[in-house]
């Protein structure tokens, strides 16, 4: 429990730096930038309807290990890793580089809403997925799939 | 691609003073492109203007530079590279380059150009398949000379080489009916690292030759419309930079190369039905169709527009090439050793999106995968087809066909090599969903504007639309459908982006 409220407030944070900077690009007042969202609600994922969510994922990354890097890291055992350090991948952005938080499926959750928008500085140029349901499909399916040995 | 970019340079003091051309985009809110007339001020002056910083792009900069012109090249998005960075980095390039001689590969123009003009669409751009025949070997070896690494290695894989090998065959050349039609070689050119990101390695070469020749690169800056002079030339383009409209004067000639436009839902349910019903989407974030709108905003053709890459991955394993593939009558449809963009396109648009892979014991998948679902299983094909809706009989006959000839090494049908073709025999029986809504079917556009050889757009009319020039995906160029060889459209961005750069640089400055 005190985990969860760590990474929520994690989360928070981070999304209350990404809306600053956003909101200072705008121009919108400062009042508004504090309000900040409310902490996502992460609905209930069908790791089957996920497989296909996660299709466009393939693009740059593997759950399986067999298939190593590309132009994102594999993601086997992903979460409890830290962010942006595995062995062997050497296309991390500065920001991955230096990160220091572990990847959650809430956080990764909270992440694929807007990648861009959460990390501007990430080499990662994906649309994320918008839609709350879809996404929580896609993180049940990742959390199939990146621990499933050959 | 590496270069971290919300840095363009351009100062809040630029911004608060930019109204005059703020008040200029308000009129043309709504409207297809912008009369110059309502632009009052010019943030920026060029003699060519480059959108998207993929293949195409990258490569009409960097010929357009060094023909002398002043280049300013723009992405939408924070990174370099676009989709190009993403795939594969296979260039599709044959008729004896130096790679090919190296290994000592047999190749003509002619049999290049046969595969391309019979294998593949019906009435596809002849002119321009041509010239690329023609010219690849030279092409492949300026690819060389900007730095990027091949290896004189051949990989006998069907699939992208996940070692270091840089000649395979990419594409369909083996499989009937493209054997009988142009006499098979390796074309595939794909830069020699391990793993599958040669994409990425070629261009992180071409983004630093074209950053070290003084092209001006600016990520994070979306295009918006096109500037218009009132007899139609094109005059400049609307940009946004940080939220901020701004008018960029262009004299020599703008070259749309954003890509295509797979992650624009609605124009692909609009434009290209097929590929909106394909399962995942594959390109980059920017493709969202923007200059291929640019451009018929202005009066461009647009062609081909439906047209895509479906690809249905059944390999590798190869082993699988032994199984059949049927449609919703239980009938084969295709020699399932086709390239697996043929293969996709015959389900996508041919058998209205739905088939099985039909597997025994050995052509089965071995482990795991999440591509495709198993949908029956049985230990006979009466009890696999009882489990399926074919009509009755259906899958026994198409079997029994199938094993009769195939245990005599023929397939009458659709000629299968006999590297694959052996009767389906020994239990269990499976069937596999490749229908495009529940496999993995990755989807790619390819229509786009029409333009000549050397990337000059052409109106409806069929006249060019002076200024304007388009390449790579904002076209509508080599790889058409079906898609027959991996290389075919990075070969495309590449040769014809670097003939548009050419162009547009030599235009006269208006």
């Amino acid at each position: 429990m005190k985990r969860l409220s760590q990474i929520i407030t994690l989360c928070c944070s981070l999304y209350l730096a990404t809306v600053a900077v956003q909101a200072q690009d705008a121009q919108v007042s400062e009042e508004q930038a504090q309000a900040g969202p409310a902490p996502l609600e992460q609905p209930v994922g069908d790791a089957a309807r996920g497989r296909l969510v996660f299709g466009p994922c393939r693009t740059c990354h593997y759950p399986e290990p067999f298939m190593g890097h590309n132009n994102g890291p594999n993601l086997h055992r992903i979460f409890g890793k830290v962010a942006g350090k595995q062995e062997g991948f050497d296309y991390y952005s500065e920001e991955f580089k230096a990160a220091q938080f572990v990847w959650t499926p809430e956080l990764m959750f909270t992440w694929l809403e807007n990648p861009m928008a959460m990390f501007p500085g990430s080499s990662m140029m994906s649309l994320g997925v918008p839609d709350p349901q879809q996404r929580a499909d896609l993180i049940a399916f990742l959390m199939q799939a990146s621990v499933r040995e050959p | 691609m590496t270069k971290g970019t919300g840095d363009t340079g351009i100062s809040r003091r630029g911004l608060l003073t930019g109204l005059a051309a703020t008040a200029a985009a308000t009129v043309a809110a709504g409207s297809a492109a912008l009369p110059r007339s309502a632009v009052t001020s010019w943030h920026m002056r060029t003699d060519v203007m480059v959108i998207g910083s993929g293949a195409a792009g990258v490569c009409a900069a960097i010929e357009a530079r060094q023909a002398g012109a002043e280049v300013l090249l723009i992405e939408s998005l924070s990174r370099f590279g676009g989709a190009s960075a993403m795939s594969g980095g296979v260039v599709y390039a044959g008729g004896g380059t130096a790679l090919q001689k190296a290994l000592k590969v047999e190749d003509s123009v002619e049999q290049m150009y046969r595969f391309i003009a019979l294998a593949g669409a019906i009435h596809p751009p002849l002119d321009k398949i041509q010239l690329y025949c023609e010219e690849s070997a030279a092409h492949f070896d300026w690819l060389v000379a900007q730095g990027v690494p091949y290896t004189a290695k051949f990989s006998g894989s069907k699939e992208l080489p996940m070692g270091d090998e840089s000649l395979y065959f990419s594409g369909t050349e083996l499989a009937w009916p493209a054997r009988d039609l142009a006499t098979p070689a390796p074309r595939g050119h794909v830069p020699g690292v391990p793993g599958m990101t040669g994409g990425r390695r070629l261009m992180e070469t071409l983004l630093p030759t074209a950053e070290a020749l003084g092209v001006n690169l600016r990520a994070g800056v979306a295009a918006g419309r096109l500037i218009t002079e009132s007899d139609g030339r094109i005059a400049g383009v609307m940009v946004t930079i940080a939220g901020e409209p701004r008018a960029i004067r262009v004299r020599r000639g703008v070259v749309l190369a954003c890509g295509g436009f797979i992650h624009n839902r609605e124009m692909l349910k609009q434009y290209a039905p097929h590929l909106y019903d394909c399962s995942v989407p594959w390109g980059n974030a920017g493709d969202q169709g923007d200059g291929i709108n640019m451009g018929i905003a202005v009066g461009a053709a647009a062609l081909r527009m439906h047209e895509g890459f479906a690809i249905a991955p059944i390999y590798p394993p190869e082993n699988v090439l032994s199984a059949i593939v049927v449609n919703a009558s239980g009938q084969r449809f295709i020699s399932e050793e086709s390239y697996y963009g043929v293969l996709g396109d015959a389900i996508a648009y041919h058998q209205q999106g739905r088939a099985w892979l039909i597997t025994d014991k050995q052509s089965s998948y071995p482990t795991h995968q999440d591509s495709f679902l198993q949908v029956a299983e049985g230990n006979s094909i009466g009890e696999l087809a009882a489990q399926l809706d074919f009509p009755k009989g259906a899958l026994q006959h198409t079997v029994g066909y199938y094993n009769q000839h195939a245990a005599n090494g023929d397939d009458p049908l659709f000629r299968k090599s006999r590297t694959y073709l052996r009767p389906l025999q020994g239990p269990p029986y499976k069937a596999w969903d490749l229908s495009v809504a529940n496999a993995f079917f990755p989807a790619h556009t390819f229509g786009g504007l029409r333009t000549t050889v050397d990337g000059q757009v052409l109106s409806s009319f069929g006249d060019t639309i002076p200024g304007l020039y388009a390449a790579g995906r904002n076209t509508a160029g080599i790889p058409t459908a079906p898609y027959i060889a991996s290389g075919l459209s990075v070969g495309d961005c590449t040769f014809f982006g670097r003939r548009a750069g050419r162009a547009a640089a030599n235009r006269s400055r208006s």
